[in-house]
């Protein structure tokens, strides 16, 4: 730690508020299941935070550079693990997304925005003054396309459309031709009706359900309509905690992971909810921050990275609770129950702090 | 300035999501917080009974009884198979039947959806127990009017039927809801608001599965008021068994006050075929019956020409306006001459030399059209009037009518043709245009057995704890001896071996009437007898009105001798 004094403390406290609201909303969320206190999904998660605070401590002690030495082995056992998932994982509501290591549910998808992350970063840092080429985007595109493809394959559409903003992102901050940039995105959009044809069809009802929640109120609807109920009744104040009835009730399905905002919206009322939305905000703002003061494209490119990954993750789930943005199963970082994610955002977040404690600032 | 295309991307998609929860939160708090109640609140409604009805000895008439439905629970429903099965076995249902209603259910999943009606009690509890092994279904309970009488009274009670969606949209604030019975007729109408229980509910917290989770509050129902009648159920059914399968009516009162004590109809109906809620064969056989017309009230709402009856007002005219004498002779020589026309005596062969006492006695027509004649159709018009005809008698049941009783601004208004002496001679023996109710005529008999004084009838004499009806009778104007008069022509109508009405006289006790023969354009005359008794000191009047029932001396005196006999022996004579 060469500089304690860019510790960024502030940071840290942040996310462990964010995780003890989370924490919370999990033990309301599940308390109606009775379940003995050391099988709760409460503690599970306390344990999970446990692994991942170590992991803090690994990810904080080492240099990023190091992590952006070894980010094409990362990336390529990601890449492994998600072909692997393929073949031998577990189907969990209809898709197959993880496999258990000793009894432990394993999900690399979670992982494998932050092996972008550092892939590209290593990519773009090494070739920064030739970026500018069209050529250079050639290998980026690809780093960003496989996993795409076999995280749409598991099928798991909200985790591989969130690989896009953030392959953006960096994009933009190393220096791309931004016009390059917007004929990808031209391209992209061209190739959705295409995109559409491959599409499972439980994925284009939630499309359609968006559009029109109430074409199937009972089926696909359901999820949509109850959450907006959920978090629409929580007013300004909510209901309070263990008290909202839409979660108590049993109205809400997946309530303690994807759609976990809408209790945190019923039973905290909007000036809870507003206040989680301002804590992500004030994530993104200090990722975007330590970017600006980075002057090696490796940080920079990783925090960019890292604050796009968050924010926008967070933005695309609280969205979908209020109907905003179509359902697609991604998880509320630090909030949403699940090893995986909370220990890929726990990691995100120590790489952050690691970019700014060890940045080159000229 | 390349960073700051990130940041600004991000921070704008932070403000719309900000202005989506605040839209959602703040904005649409209410509609959300509507629907969120709506999802976890159920009001289980507790029925708030109806008021029950009692005859003047208190014997409930009209009740509540509890009902049992079998209804299907769909989400609960498991073997489809063995649902139909039992269902059919037990309730002689088809298995299409069942098929369908569980179709209907689909639609409600949570909530019990009936499957059959108002089955039998020990049906119920056999399902009861049955419906342990047998998911989904369930045995419900329901308060339905229950007429103990059953054909009889139904008039009076009236009937209920399911309320239609244009009143529910202006009964709702009343706290009327879709499928509740409203009174179309008779009492259960005229004293719906009174009858009527306010509903309570229990008002649960359900999960999303429609299961209860806890109580928030139970608003206990109000009972409904009971009603207490002047109808004697004893002599009511009395009525009912004399007119038999006659068509006409029976109105027996209490002159001195105008106590209702009996009030038939014929052809009658069964008001339980009306509590079921969908239609069924025997209610539309009710409803489709033009010829019988069981559910019209023939005592109030009948209109029929009196005949003879009549001849009280034409008698109280003719003596008011002294233009003859109770001693003043006509010759009857079996036919009538009135210019060029003739009108006959009902008797042929003519009554000879005829005072009012021997007119009334052998009802002579004649007699009756010179008197009439002599006092004249404004007179005639005006003592119709003041007896009550013409006008409802605002019995407290509805959809009486007024009647007709004619005159000179009637036909010229109504016929635009003026008043032909010939018409004066038919309405002097209740003929012509005259047309009255058969309780109109209990009035009129009730003026004569009590002193001159009309009493308004009535059916009601408590509500609830609270007495009504606190009856003045009104003197119409007659002279004592005008009213002593006309009693004592009818107690020779009755009392005299010559008299048209002697089929009338019971054992023990003086009656004093007049019979009536009807002629009307439809076919056989109506037959009418109306009278009071004891003659001296009178407790009861009565009408019994024969539909195209020949002559008023026979059927319908025979029937009033038995009514008479009858309450002689309840101890009201």
């Amino acid at each position: 730690m060469k500089k304690r004094k860019d510790f960024d403390y502030l940071l840290l406290i942040v996310m462990f508020i964010i995780f003890a609201i989370g924490a919370a909303t999990i033990y309301s969320a599940t308390k109606s299941r009775n379940l003995p206190l050391e099988e709760s999904f409460f503690v599970k998660q306390l344990n999970w935070m446990g692994i991942g605070i170590a992991l803090l401590v690994v990810t904080i002690s080492i240099s990023y550079q190091r992590f952006i030495d070894v980010a094409y082995i990362l990336y390529g056992i990601n890449v492994l693990l998600l072909v692997a998932v393929l073949i031998v994982g577990h189907a969990r509501l209809g898709a197959q997304r993880w496999f258990s290591i000793g009894g432990f549910a394993f999900q690399p998808s979670e992982f494998i925005k932050l092996s972008l992350v550092l892939a590209l970063a290593n990519y773009v840092a090494s070739k920064k003054d030739s970026m500018k080429e069209m050529k250079s985007l050639i290998v980026p595109v690809m780093l960003l396309a496989i996993p795409f493809v076999l995280v749409i394959l598991q099928p798991d559409l909200g985790t591989a459309l969130l690989l896009v903003p953030i392959f953006f992102a960096i994009m933009v901050v190393s220096g791309a031709r931004l016009k390059y940039l917007g004929i990808m995105i031209l391209t992209g959009l061209a190739g959705l009706p295409v995109f559409w044809h491959f599409l499972r069809d439980y994925q284009k009802q939630r499309l359609m359900v968006f559009v029109n929640p109430n074409i199937d109120p009972l089926g696909a609807g359901y999820t949509i309509i109850q959450s907006k109920i959920a978090v629409g009744s929580g007013g300004l104040f909510g209901k309070g905690w263990l008290n909202g009835t839409q979660n108590q009730l049993n109205f809400l399905p997946e309530r303690h992971t994807d759609f976990i905002f809408s209790i945190v919206g019923e039973e905290w009322g909007f000036l809870g909810a507003a206040a989680l939305v301002l804590m992500y905000f004030f994530i993104a703002k200090r990722a975007f921050n330590i970017a600006a003061l980075t002057s090696d494209l490796y940080g920079k490119a990783i925090a960019s990275g890292i604050g796009v990954m968050i924010s926008l993750q967070s933005v695309i789930n609280i969205s979908m609770t209020i109907g905003l943005m179509p359902v697609v199963g991604i998880p509320l970082p630090l909030v949403s129950y699940g090893g995986s994610s909370l220990i890929a955002t726990v990691i995100a977040i120590g790489l952050l702090i690691n970019v700014g404690i060890r940045r080159s600032t000229f | 300035m390349r960073d700051r295309i990130v940041i600004l991307t991000v921070t704008a998609l932070f403000i719309l999501l900000f202005a989506g929860l605040f839209y959602n939160q703040v904005v649409r708090f209410g509609y959300y917080s509507r629907m969120s109640k709506n999802n976890s609140i159920r009001v289980i409604p507790i029925d708030g009974p109806r008021g029950n009805i009692y005859d003047r000895n208190g014997v409930k008439l009209v009740s509540n009884r509890l009902s049992f439905d079998a209804a299907v629970v769909y989400q609960e429903l498991k073997n489809k198979q063995k649902f139909v099965h039992i269902l059919s076995e037990s309730l002689n249902m088809s298995g299409r039947d069942i098929m369908r209603a569980l179709e209907k259910a689909r639609a409600r999943p949570y909530a019990p959806v009936t499957v059959l009606e108002d089955i039998d009690k020990t049906k119920a509890i056999m399902l009861e127990e049955a419906s342990f092994d047998v998911e989904g279904l369930a045995i419900e309970t329901r308060s339905k009017r229950n007429y103990i009488y059953g054909n009889t009274g139904s008039h009076i009670f009236g009937y209920m039927s399911e309320i239609t969606d244009k009143e529910l949209d202006d009964l709702r604030d009343y706290g009327y809801r879709m499928g509740d019975l409203v009174g179309r007729a008779g009492l259960e109408k005229q004293y719906e608001t009174y009858l009527r229980g306010v509903d309570g509910g229990t008002q649960i917290e359900v999960d999303s599965r429609g299961r209860e989770t806890r109580v928030i509050g139970v608003k206990e129902p109000m009972n409904g008021r009971d009603l207490y009648l002047t109808i004697d159920i004893a002599l009511q059914s009395a009525c009912d068994k004399l007119l038999g399968e006659r068509k006409g009516a029976i109105c027996v009162m209490n002159p001195n006050t105008g106590e209702v004590l009996a009030l038939a109809s014929h052809p009658s109906f069964d008001p339980n075929v009306f509590v079921v809620p969908k239609s069924s064969e025997d209610r539309t056989a009710l409803i489709k019956d033009r010829v019988g017309r069981p559910l019209s009230n023939r005592a109030i709402s009948g209109l029929y020409p009196p005949g003879s009856v009549f001849k009280v007002v034409t008698a109280s005219a003719a003596l008011e306006e002294k233009k003859i004498t109770p001693n003043t002779r006509f010759f009857c020589s079996g036919t009538y001459r009135l210019g060029k026309a003739e009108f006959d005596c009902w008797k042929s062969e003519g009554h000879g030399s005829q005072n009012m006492t021997e007119g009334f006695m052998n009802s002579c027509d004649v007699y009756f059209y010179s008197i009439g004649r002599a006092a004249g159709v404004d007179a005639v018009e005006r003592y119709a009037k003041l007896y009550g005809f013409g006008r409802a008698t605002s019995i407290d049941i509805p959809d009486e009518v007024n009647g007709l009783a004619p005159g000179r601004e009637w036909k010229k208004h109504a016929r635009h043709s003026s008043w032909f002496e010939g018409d004066t001679v038919n309405y002097s023996i209740g003929q012509g245009y005259l047309l009255v109710t058969p309780i109109q005529v209990a009035v009129m008999m009730s003026v004569i057995a009590n002193d001159g004084n009309l009493v308004k009838p009535y059916l009601v004499r408590r509500i609830g704890d609270v007495s009504i009806h606190v009856n003045r009778p009104k003197h119409i104007g007659l002279d004592q001896r005008t009213v002593s008069v006309i009693g004592e022509g009818m107690y020779e109508v009755v009392n005299n071996v010559n008299g048209t009405g002697k089929k009338a006289k019971p054992e023990g006790v003086v009656v004093s009437g007049k019979t009536g023969t009807a002629e009307n354009p439809h076919g056989r005359t109506h037959a009418w007898f109306s009278g009071f008794a004891p003659y001296r000191n009178p407790k009861i009047c009565l009408v019994v009105f024969l539909e195209h029932g020949g002559k008023g001396g026979v059927a319908p005196s025979e029937i009033a001798r038995g009514i008479f006999e009858e309450a002689r022996k309840k101890g009201y004579l």
